[in-house]
């Protein structure tokens, strides 16, 4: 019997694996040729795969986009995944581990370095350029250029992907409060130097209802996404320019810190101290308790019902008196094992830079459009709001940066930054402590980066 | 021996063949990943690419990993649900097994959670338990206490969710103790009635050591439960909470994977998380073979 029991067991675990075998094959033929099952032309015709996260106005977006180049393209037929924003990042790790990569793909801006060192992203740049329908070439250089890469530094060579949107993080102000206050609209050119800042939200911070407890605050704003424009302003950085040193120890850097937390603490500006999560000033600033809030492209649809009216400015300008924010972005990329390189590369192209497709996000009200001329025409008309739209392209064109956890092969570090900062924001740790005890340890995390990086481009 | 008939030999076979699919479905996406994954925690690996070999070196540094201090510090903290749930339950099941009115209502009442998804009960509470409009501080100003913001106060964060976690599994534990209850038999009680012996002695000597089987159950998987425990954390604190303050072990595992390209990492953590539990449940298989004396 004993015997027995092995050879079954061995022809089980060899079952097992010629399985485990046919399922990753499966996966890798999957996407490509599929003809034969009765299609009309006689010809093969190839299928590609495209898997991107998004809202429902996304998906009709995209769905004519797909259906624009398909009509292009009789030969290709293009399968659609969607995913909830939140699994994305996770499917596609899990799709790339498996080697189940879709064709065509979002990925984040940050994981450009790794996915290329990788052997993930295919080089398209012999494709994108000069196509026959969709022109590049009119899309924002600097989106483009956030997708090159020539194995050294980001923004130079070879193009990996094409921005699906950019992303500038502007700041809004509740102009309806500003006029029953009877105070001075903010100029859309000349940003608040901070002590400004400070006074204007002082007079906007009023207990309306005599309860000892101010209900209308001058704003509330999330470290985690706001604190960027505060340290940039005031001539500081994360990082040094060559992205191998954290630089928070910086005294310009713990006096923007310091400032952002004493919006709460010393000035009393911002709603009450644990409330510093986005969701509360959030819907604050919607019921119009806010005087400033961040506003983003993502939100206009959303913030089309606001019961007040708003618009754009610049951030409030530190030591170096200019203004600053950041400007994000997502990629759609191509997988480097797919079949049909050609037509992935030209979906890439279609869906980042086809007017139709824009013109659809746009009137969605979720995104500025890719393509400058068509975002130029957009932000001149006045009309819709907000008003001073012209602030977005200003951001994209001239002075939004990265996020600094971008620029580095992973953000482990820059996210302990963030992990931690909550005693800074209560007050019970004063901003230049904060910094010099971090440092090191985000130092730490960032050197194991640079490791991680170097091993892998070998 | 030998005259075995031809279907005898034959329904063997059949035999293996129905155990087949499990054992496959075992080997493929259990015992296979769960080798693959061991493996990894001894490579460098970003999970994209290449693995290299690099002995013991991930599990050095987690020994000196503060981050993963944290995570299971927080992961054990969370366990302390575990007795209060049990508690509970039991309460529920001896009230419930008395048969008065509304039984039935108040076991369906309690089983509700039991069944409901995991990320949508999530989401619920994390509005429940917002600072400014969460039904948990509208209901607590009725007696005047100004609650906090429970989800973004690195003190609260953990009761916070031990709460929900009790709340959620309340409904099992009751219905298997209910299930235990009903078969303990009335003899018992009756002999305990001649003998004199209160309500309290009745439970203590009776009741318990009857249910004791499936105590042991209970607390056997909720502790392989609770060290995994992931979906509540990610949906209630994405980020891990203020300071690290409720990100568990798994959360950890997974920002490491899926966030920064430290899968051999990643991997080394998930063996040791895995080593615990191994470790912990023959533990408790041994406390209870020799505490299993009363049958």
């Amino acid at each position: 019997m004993g015997s027995k029991k092995k050879w079954l067991s061995a022809v089980t675990l060899m079952m097992a694996f010629v399985l485990v075998l046919a399922g990753c094959g499966g996966n890798n033929n999957g996407g490509g040729n599929t003809g034969g099952s009765g299609e009309g032309g006689g010809n093969e015709k190839a299928e590609l795969t495209f898997m991107f996260r998004g809202g429902p106005e996304e998906q009709k977006a995209y769905k004519d986009t797909v259906a624009q180049y398909e009509k292009d393209h009789p030969n290709v037929k293009v399968k659609v995944i969607t995913t909830a924003p939140d699994q994305y990042a996770t499917k596609l790790k899990a799709a790339i581990t498996g080697n189940s990569l879709p064709d065509v793909f979002f990925f984040d801006t940050g994981d450009l370095r790794a996915y290329v060192n990788g052997g993930v992203l295919l080089d398209i740049t012999q494709y994108v350029e000069g196509m026959e329908n969709v022109d590049i070439s009119k899309l924002w250089q600097k989106g483009v250029d956030l997708y090159r890469y020539d194995g050294n530094q980001v923004g130079q060579g070879a193009i990996y992907g094409l921005p699906k949107d950019l992303g500038p993080f502007s700041l809004g102000y509740n102009k309806t409060m500003f006029e029953e206050a009877g105070i001075p609209l903010p100029d859309k050119d000349k940003p608040y130097t901070w002590e400004e800042f400070i006074k204007v939200n002082q007079q906007l911070t009023i207990d309306k209802n005599g309860d000892g407890k101010p209900d209308q605050y001058g704003t509330g704003f999330n470290v985690n996404w706001s604190l960027q424009a505060f340290v940039w302003s005031n001539g500081a950085d994360w990082l040094d320019e060559t992205g191998t040193k954290v630089t928070i120890d910086d005294p310009k850097f713990a006096e923007a810190l310091q400032y952002f937390a004493d919006m709460q603490n010393v000035y009393k500006i911002t709603p009450s101290i644990e409330d510093a999560q986005t969701l509360d000033t959030y819907q604050r600033w919607m019921k119009g308790e806010l005087a400033f809030f961040p506003v983003g492209p993502w939100d206009l649809a959303t913030y089309e019902s606001l019961p007040f009216d708003y618009d754009l400015i610049p951030y409030p300008a530190g030591s170096t008196g200019e203004t600053a924010t950041w400007l994000g972005s997502l990629g759609v990329g191509v997988s480097s094992k797919t079949k049909n390189p050609q037509a992935a590369a030209e979906l890439v192209a279609y869906l980042t830079a086809s007017e139709q497709g824009q013109q659809a996000l746009v009137d969605a009200k979720i995104q500025i459009p890719n393509l400058v001329e068509m975002a130029e025409a957009w932000a001149a008309n006045e009309s819709t709001k907000p008003a001073n739209k012209q602030e977005f392209l200003q951001i994209v064109n001239e002075y939004g940066r990265p996020l600094p956890g971008y620029r580095t092969y992973n953000a482990e570090w820059y996210q302990l930054f963030f992990t931690d900062i909550q005693p800074v924001l209560d007050g019970k740790v004063t901003a230049a402590e904060y910094v010099k005890a971090e440092q090191p340890k985000m130092q730490k995390l960032l050197d194991k980066a640079i490791e991680q990086e170097q091993k892998s481009k070998k | 021996m030998k005259t075995k008939s031809n279907l005898y030999r034959k329904e063997k076979y059949y035999g293996y063949l129905f155990i087949l699919p499990p054992v496959l479905g075992f080997l493929i996406f259990a015992l296979f990943p769960a080798l693959y994954s061991l493996w990894g925690s001894f490579t460098d690996w970003d999970g994209l690419g290449r693995m290299d070999f690099i002995g013991l070196a991930n599990y050095k540094e987690l020994l000196a990993d503060e981050q993963f201090h944290k995570a299971l510090f927080n992961t054990f903290y969370l366990m302390l649900g575990i007795p209060v749930g049990l508690a509970l339950a039991l309460m529920l099941a001896l009230s419930l097994n008395r048969g008065k009115f509304g039984t039935t209502t108040f076991r369906v009442i309690y089983y509700v959670p039991v069944i409901s998804s995991l990320a949508a009960i999530s989401i619920l509470w994390q509005w429940a338990y917002n600072g400014d409009y969460g039904l948990v501080n509208q209901f607590l100003e009725i007696f005047g206490i100004e609650g906090p913001n429970w989800l973004a106060n690195k003190h609260t964060v953990k009761p916070a969710i031990i709460i929900m976690t009790v709340w959620k599994g309340l409904g099992y534990s009751m219905l298997l103790y209910l299930a235990a209850l009903q078969s303990v038999p009335r003899s018992y009680y009756e002999a305990a009635d001649l003998d004199g012996a209160n309500a309290l002695q009745k439970l203590r000597h009776i009741t318990w050591p009857m249910v004791q089987p499936v105590t042991f159950f209970i607390v056997v998987t909720s502790i392989i439960g609770g060290s995994q425990i992931f979906t509540e954390i990610n949906i209630m604190t994405p980020t891990g909470g203020t300071e690290y303050s409720s990100a568990t072990v798994v959360f950890y595992v997974w920002q490491k994977a899926f966030g920064n390209l430290q899968m051999g990492y990643a991997s080394a953590m998930a063996a040791v998380l895995g080593l615990f539990i191994f470790v912990v449940t023959l533990i408790q298989f041994k406390l209870d073979k020799s505490s299993d004396n009363h049958d």
